[in-house]
C-alpha cells in the first residue's frame, strides 16, 4: 500500500492549519485585494472589471515620483540621524548610566502610550508663533525665531522624534550583546579606546544597528502624520498620495497601485540590505 | 470539569463544528434570521457630531439599542462606500444636499421616507426649509428623500484683527489673488471644497461645465495659491495658526470651521461670505445643507426612521448643533422651542447675527461636473 504523503500528514502542519487559514484570510487576502484593485480601471469599485495597467501608467506619467522621493529621502535621513543620535544614548544606557538606565528607558517609552498625533500637536504648540519656544526666546532674550514650523525640517524633526525608540531599543540590545571580556581582551592587547570601539564594539553591535535601521526605515517610509501636522502639507509623502486617492479622489485602483509600488520599492530596498548584511550571520547563527 | 474521555481529536472536531455553525449563521442561509433581529441596532454613516455620545446615548438607552456611527469628513467617500457594497451595513447616511436627489436616489442607494410622517417637521424649520424643500425631494417633487438639520455658509475665514470683515466681503475671493497675501494664508484640507474655492478665485462658477481655457486657468490658479500658502491642515491647525498669528485667513471655511475657535472666545475669527462673485446670480458664497437619508439596506433597521424623528426634537436638535467637533446652525432653530435653548455665546459662535444675509449671498453646494479632472489637477499641483 502506498502511503499518502499529504501536506497535512504531519501533525505539526495540521496544528498550524488554523493559524495559516487565519493569516491567509487576515493578511494575504487583503494584500491580494490591493494588488487586484491596482489592475482595475481608474475610479471603479469592484474587482471584476477587465484588468488594465492604466494606474501604473498614470503613476509613471505624472509627478508621483516627487512624493516617492520625499518618502524615501526623509526615511533615509531619519535612519541616518537616528543612528548618530541613538548610538551614544544606547551606549550610555548599557555601559554608563547604571541604575539610572531604567529611569531613562521609562522616559523614552512612556510617550509611546500617547497617540502620535497628540504628541505632534504638542510640538506644534511648542514651535508655533508665540508658542513655547518662540515666545520664550522673544520674552527672555528678545530673539525672533525664524520659520521652522510648516517646513520640511519640521517634518524631519517629527520623524526623528517619533521613531527614536524604534532605533534606540534594538541598538541597546545590540550593544548589550557585546561581551565585556572582548572589550577587556582588546584593551589588554593594547588597543586604544577608539580601536576598541571601531574594531570590537561597533562590529559586534551591528545586529542592533541593522535591525533598528530596518525597522525605522520601514516605519518611517510609511509616515504621514509628521508631514501633515508639523509640515503643514508643505510636502506630500507617498502615503498621503495613497490616502488622497482612497478618500477625496475616490480612485481606489490608483491608491492600490501606489500602495503596491511603495511595497515593491521598500521590499527591494530591504532585500538589498539584507543581502548585503546577512542578519543570521551577524547574529552568529551560522 | 472536562470529560477525561474527550480526546484531542474529539475536541478539535467539536470546535470545528461549532466554528462552522457560527460562520454559517453569519454568512450562510441562516444570515436572514440574524438580520431579522435588527430592530435593536442602527448603523449611521455621518459627518462628525451625529456620532457623539451626547446625541446617541439618550437614543441608545431609550431604545435599548446598539447604535454605531462612523464619522467621515467628505461626501464622496461615504457615497462610494455604499456603492462598494456597504449598502448592506448602514441604515442612515448624512451627507451634503445634492447627493440624495442627484446621485443616491437614481443609484437606488437610499429610499424615500414616509412623506405624511416627516414633512410636517419641515413646516417647523426655518423659513428657507419650508416644504417641499428642494434638496429633500426627488426631481419629480413626489418623494421625500431625507431630513434637513445642520447647514451653514462656507467660503473662507479671516482674522478680523488683520483683515476687516468689510474688506474681506468686498474683495471676496480676489483676496487670495493679492500677491501681498503670499505666506499669510492657509488652506483647509477639504479638497472637494478647495476645488470650489479655486474655481471662484480663478473667476468662474465651479458648478457649470468648464472650457479648456477655464481648466487651464484652474491649474494656474491652483499652483499659484498652493505656492503662496503658508500651511495646509485640518480645522484645528487652521484655527491655531490664525490665533497664533501664523496666518491671517484661510480657505475654504466658514461657520463650520471657525465656530470651535469662536466658542472659545476668539470672536476675531470670522467666516466671511463675499458680497459678490462668479457663482449663479453673481453670488460670491457657497452654503451647505446636510440631508440625512435612509439607506436602501435590504435588511434595514426600523430604528432608522425613529432616529430621524428623534433628532427633530428641540433639545436633541440643539445638542446636534453643539455636538463635539464643530458647531453649526440647525434648521430646527425656526422652532422657538429650539431657538430659546441657544445661549448668547452659542449664537455668537455660529455667527447668528449675519447668518441670514450670508445664506442669501450664497448658492447651495452642488456637484462639479468635471470634479475628477479638477481634483487631479489640484492634487498634482500640491506636489509641484
Amino acid at each position: 500500500m502506498i502511503e499518502k504523503t499529504s501536506v497535512l500528514a504531519q501533525p505539526g502542519r495540521r496544528a498550524a492549519l488554523p493559524i495559516m487559514v487565519l493569516l491567509a484570510l487576515g493578511f494575504v487576502a487583503p494584500l491580494l485585494a490591493v494588488v487586484g484593485f491596482s489592475f482595475m480601471p481608474a475610479r471603479t469599485f469592484g474587482l471584476w472589471h477587465e484588468p488594465t495597467l492604466e494606474n501604473y501608467e498614470t503613476i509613471f506619467s505624472d509627478n508621483t515620483y516627487v512624493s516617492l522621493f520625499w518618502s524615501l529621502g526623509l526615511a533615509s535621513a531619519t535612519v541616518v540621524l537616528l543612528a548618530l543620535i541613538c548610538y551614544p544614548v544606547a551606549y550610555g544606557l548599557v555601559r554608563v548610566f547604571g541604575r539610572w538606565s531604567t529611569v531613562l528607558t521609562l522616559l523614552f517609552t512612556i510617550p509611546l502610550v500617547v497617540s502620535e498625533n497628540i504628541r505632534l500637536y504638542g510640538w506644534v504648540l511648542f514651535f508655533i508663533k508665540g508658542g513655547v519656544l518662540p515666545g520664550t526666546l522673544r520674552t527672555l532674550f528678545g530673539v525672533e525665531m525664524g520659520d521652522f514650523l510648516f517646513t520640511p525640517a519640521a517634518v524631519l524633526f517629527g520623524m526623528v522624534y517619533v521613531y527614536l525608540p524604534f532605533m534606540l531599543f534594538p541598538m541597546t540590545l545590540g550593544i548589550a550583546m557585546v561581551p565585556n571580556q572582548m572589550r577587556e581582551a582588546a584593551r589588554d592587547l593594547g588597543a586604544t579606546r577608539w580601536q576598541v570601539f571601531r574594531e570590537v564594539e561597533l562590529p559586534l553591535s551591528t545586529p542592533g544597528l541593522m535591525i533598528g535601521s530596518l525597522l525605522t526605515f520601514v516605519l518611517a517610509v510609511g509616515a504621514i502624520a509628521e508631514a501633515k501636522v508639523l509640515g503643514g502639507q508643505r510636502i506630500i509623502p507617498i502615503t498621503h498620495d495613497i490616502e488622497i486617492a482612497f478618500t477625496y479622489a475616490q480612485n481606489w485602483p490608483l491608491g492600490a497601485a501606489l500602495a503596491v509600488l511603495l511595497m515593491l520599492v521598500v521590499s527591494v530596498l530591504v532585500l538589498i540590505v539584507l543581502r548585503r548584511f546577512d542578519l543570521d550571520q551577524i547574529l552568529g547563527k551560522r | 470539569m472536562f470529560d477525561s474521555k474527550l480526546s484531542r481529536r474529539d475536541f478539535l472536531k467539536t470546535s470545528a463544528s461549532a466554528a462552522a455553525t457560527l460562520a454559517a449563521t453569519q454568512v450562510g442561509p441562516f444570515a436572514g434570521a440574524a438580520h431579522a433581529a435588527r430592530d435593536k441596532e442602527l448603523n449611521i454613516l455621518c459627518w462628525e457630531g451625529y456620532n457623539s455620545a451626547q446625541v446617541l446615548d439618550p437614543f441608545r438607552s431609550s431604545k435599548s439599542a446598539t447604535v454605531k456611527a462612523e464619522s467621515l469628513t467628505n461626501d464622496p467617500t461615504m457615497i462610494n462606500r455604499l456603492r462598494a457594497g456597504e449598502i448592506n451595513v448602514w441604515d442612515l447616511i448624512n451627507v451634503n444636499n445634492p447627493w440624495a436627489r442627484k446621485i443616491m436616489l437614481p443609484e437606488k442607494l437610499i429610499k424615500p421616507l414616509d412623506r405624511a410622517k416627516f414633512e410636517p417637521y419641515f413646516a417647523k424649520m426655518m423659513p428657507q426649509f419650508k416644504p417641499p424643500y428642494k434638496w429633500a425631494m426627488d426631481d419629480s417633487g413626489k418623494d421625500l428623500l431625507g431630513m434637513a438639520q445642520r447647514f451653514g455658509p462656507y467660503s473662507f475665514v479671516v482674522n478680523t484683527d488683520k483683515i476687516s470683515r468689510k474688506t474681506a466681503e468686498d474683495q471676496g475671493w480676489d483676496l487670495f489673488n493679492d500677491p501681498k497675501l503670499a505666506g499669510r494664508f492657509g488652506i483647509l484640507e477639504s479638497d472637494d471644497w478647495n476645488v470650489f474655492g479655486i474655481c471662484c478665485i480663478a473667476g468662474f462658477d465651479p458648478y457649470q461645465p468648464h472650457t479648456p481655457e477655464q481648466v487651464a486657468k484652474f491649474e494656474e490658479t491652483a499652483k499659484r495659491i498652493l505656492k503662496n500658502k503658508k500651511v495646509v491642515g485640518d480645522i484645528a491647525t487652521m484655527n491655531q495658526a490664525m490665533i497664533s498669528g501664523e496666518i491671517d485667513c484661510h480657505l475654504t471655511g466658514g461657520t463650520y470651521s471657525a465656530s470651535p475657535a469662536r466658542a472659545d472666545g476668539h470672536l476675531n475669527l470670522r467666516g466671511v461670505t463675499p458680497n459678490k462673485g462668479p457663482l449663479a446670480g453673481g453670488k460670491g458664497g457657497i452654503a451647505w445643507i446636510e440631508i440625512t437619508s435612509v439607506v436602501n439596506n435590504p435588511h434595514g433597521s426600523p430604528l432608522a426612521e425613529q432616529f430621524l424623528e428623534y433628532v427633530q426634537a428641540p433639545e436633541v436638535a440643539h445638542t446636534v448643533a453643539f455636538a463635539e467637533g464643530t458647531f453649526n446652525p440647525v434648521a430646527q432653530m425656526g422652532n422657538p422651542e429650539c431657538f430659546k435653548l441657544f445661549t448668547k455665546d452659542q449664537l455668537e459662535a455660529i455667527q447668528w447675527d449675519s447668518l441670514e444675509e450670508e445664506m442669501a449671498r450664497s448658492v447651495e453646494y452642488d456637484i462639479v461636473p468635471d470634479y475628477d479632472k479638477l481634483l487631479d489637477i489640484w492634487n498634482a499641483a500640491k506636489k509641484s
